[in-house]
């Protein structure tokens, strides 16, 4: 019989002749006979199951410093000589790695929730529609912020080398996190009788810098060490300020996301700086220009006043506070980035670039006058 | 169930506290893995401290008692006088699993009445991390049927 007189021709490479002799049984069994991959290998599951540590084992835990091919081929499998290129820009194992990340996938994947069924909607009360309008102001700024860190991996992760698919796995768990947050937080917003706020040029200029990063290390730095850690003390801040135990739940289980995306930026930035320390001038960079974003977030109405609002318990008696409630934030935000870049091992004391009136009271964020 | 009949604090209180949060294994499962150690710290008027242990390992949570910090290794100590931790404690135990300003974080948050320390960011954020969990654990301090707050 011939295909190819019926209107197309095969493109692929497709061997006719091995139908034929496969249906005859004589089968190729090249791949199983002759094969260089490592073989006898007997992963034990450890007690919370079969994890990714498990399994890195041998040669399949040998991750390459530097991926050899550009292929979709999984690590440690044989491969052809002449698979195709696939054009990955991400080719260095310190551009991605982190040393946590197998247990932040493993952590991931156990820890997800539905925003529809493990938030109990049916507890929603009834709030002063001035509270009500500042939860859903928040709601939308969340709703609307999230989703970035959803759209940033995913922009990145047909990018990076296959050969460090386990970093790959965590950022898909992320953009699925992310996806649940922006759900979640809509759905607060559209759940007690309000509705969706202002969307603001300022915080979308502030998405557009993460989007728009030009590496994979500058984006990481701006959005999961900074943009997410800023994000971090927010949903602190709106479980501790919960009208409700709907309000308590969601911000509790976004928060935990949120942190491990966090503990995975910490620790990237750890990874790349100690494979490579000339790059802290690098970060540094990135770090200054971000942190802008700090500044916008105390001084951007939409933010500032919903979440005084809600500590307060009015319009009245937040008007009377003033943004006291307001510091708490403020010094958690910026003490815990602090701390964090540290770990990373890139100290930022005394070096922010903020404005001394958000930086006020923080300890050690100020630079040392020496005399 | 009536409220935890050991004293508090005490090794057999945390124990009892572990015991009935993990009765329902199902539950904690869905809650999802962790690895954290919480250093529970009491201080006294006098200033006398006291830590005690919270282990989470994978779905296991452990009440070790009464541990040495230093050669417990904690993540993360959560410090609290003995009147803030009894104020919580008695608010879950009357009310039932706590509101915001009852719970973990929501004391924690301003660093009073109780202060999260660890020695690096990695330990206070896993307390962010773990913290579903850990509010469970404490949650189940509450009596199913609320005790009235008042006698009548």
């Amino acid at each position: 019989m011939r295909r190819d007189l019926r209107g197309y021709r095969m493109s692929l490479g497709l061997d006719l002749s091995y139908l034929e002799r496969s249906a005859r049984g004589e089968f190729d069994l090249g791949w199983l006979r002759n094969t260089d991959s490592e073989w006898g290998v007997s992963a034990v599951p450890s007690k919370t199951g079969l994890t990714l540590k498990d399994i890195f084992i041998g040669s399949y835990g040998e991750v390459p410093e530097h991926a050899p091919l550009r292929t979709m081929a999984p690590r440690g499998s044989d491969i052809e000589i002449d698979v195709p290129d696939m054009g990955y820009t991400v080719n260095d194992k310190a551009e991605v790695w982190s040393d946590n990340v197998l247990d932040l996938y493993e952590e991931a994947v156990s820890r997800q929730w539905s925003a529809t069924r493990d938030i109990p909607w049916s507890e929603l009360v009834p709030l002063d529609p001035d509270v009500e309008h500042a939860m859903c102001q928040l709601a939308t700024v969340l709703s609307e912020v999230e989703m970035v860190a959803a759209d940033f991996p995913a922009k990145w992760l047909w990018r990076i080398n296959h050969d460090f698919v386990e970093a790959k796995m965590f950022l898909c768990t992320q953009v699925m996190d992310e996806a649940r947050h922006t759900e979640v937080f809509r759905k607060r917003a559209l759940a007690n009788g309000g509705g969706l706020g202002r969307a603001t040029a300022v915080v979308e200029r502030f998405l557009q810098l993460i989007l728009d990063a030009e590496t994979y290390d500058e984006g990481s730095a701006l959005m999961h060490l900074l943009g997410e850690g800023i994000v971090l003390s927010l949903f602190r801040a709106g479980a501790a300020l919960s009208p409700s135990p709907v309000e308590q739940q969601i911000f509790r289980l976004c928060m935990q996301d949120e942190a491990r995306h966090v503990a995975y930026g910490t620790m990237h930035l750890r990874y790349r700086l100690e494979k490579d320390p000339s790059m802290a001038a690098d970060f540094h960079n990135y770090l200054d220009k971000g942190e802008e974003m700090i500044a916008m977030i105390f001084s951007t109405p939409e933010i500032v006043e919903p979440t005084a609002i809600l500590a307060a318990g009015s319009v009245k008696a937040a008007c009377e506070l003033g943004t006291e409630a307001g510091d708490v934030l403020r010094h958690q935000i910026i003490g815990d980035y602090l701390k964090r870049c540290d770990h990373a091992g890139l100290g930022r004391w005394g070096r922010l670039h903020l404005p001394d009136a958000i930086i006020d009271g923080v300890p050690g964020a100020k630079a040392e006058v020496v005399v | 169930m009536a409220p935890i009949t050991a004293p508090f604090p005490s090794g057999p209180w945390f124990e009892e506290l572990v015991a009935r949060a993990t009765a329902d294994t199902a539950a904690i499962e869905r809650l999802g893995i962790a690895e954290f150690r919480l250093g529970a710290e009491v201080v006294w008027p006098d200033g006398a401290r006291r830590l005690f242990g919270l282990e989470l390992d994978g779905y296991d949570i452990v009440a070790t008692g009464p541990v040495d910090e230093a050669a417990f290794g904690p993540d993360v100590v959560l410090s609290g006088s003995l009147e803030a931790w009894t104020e919580m404690i008695g608010w879950i135990e009357t009310n039932g699993p706590s509101d915001s300003a009852h719970s973990l974080n929501g004391l924690s948050i301003a660093g009073i009445p109780f202060e999260v320390r660890s020695s690096d960011a990695m330990g206070s954020d896993k307390f962010y991390r773990y913290m579903g969990t850990l509010q469970a654990v404490f949650d189940a301090a509450a009596a199913d049927t609320p005790v009235p707050a008042t006698a009548d």
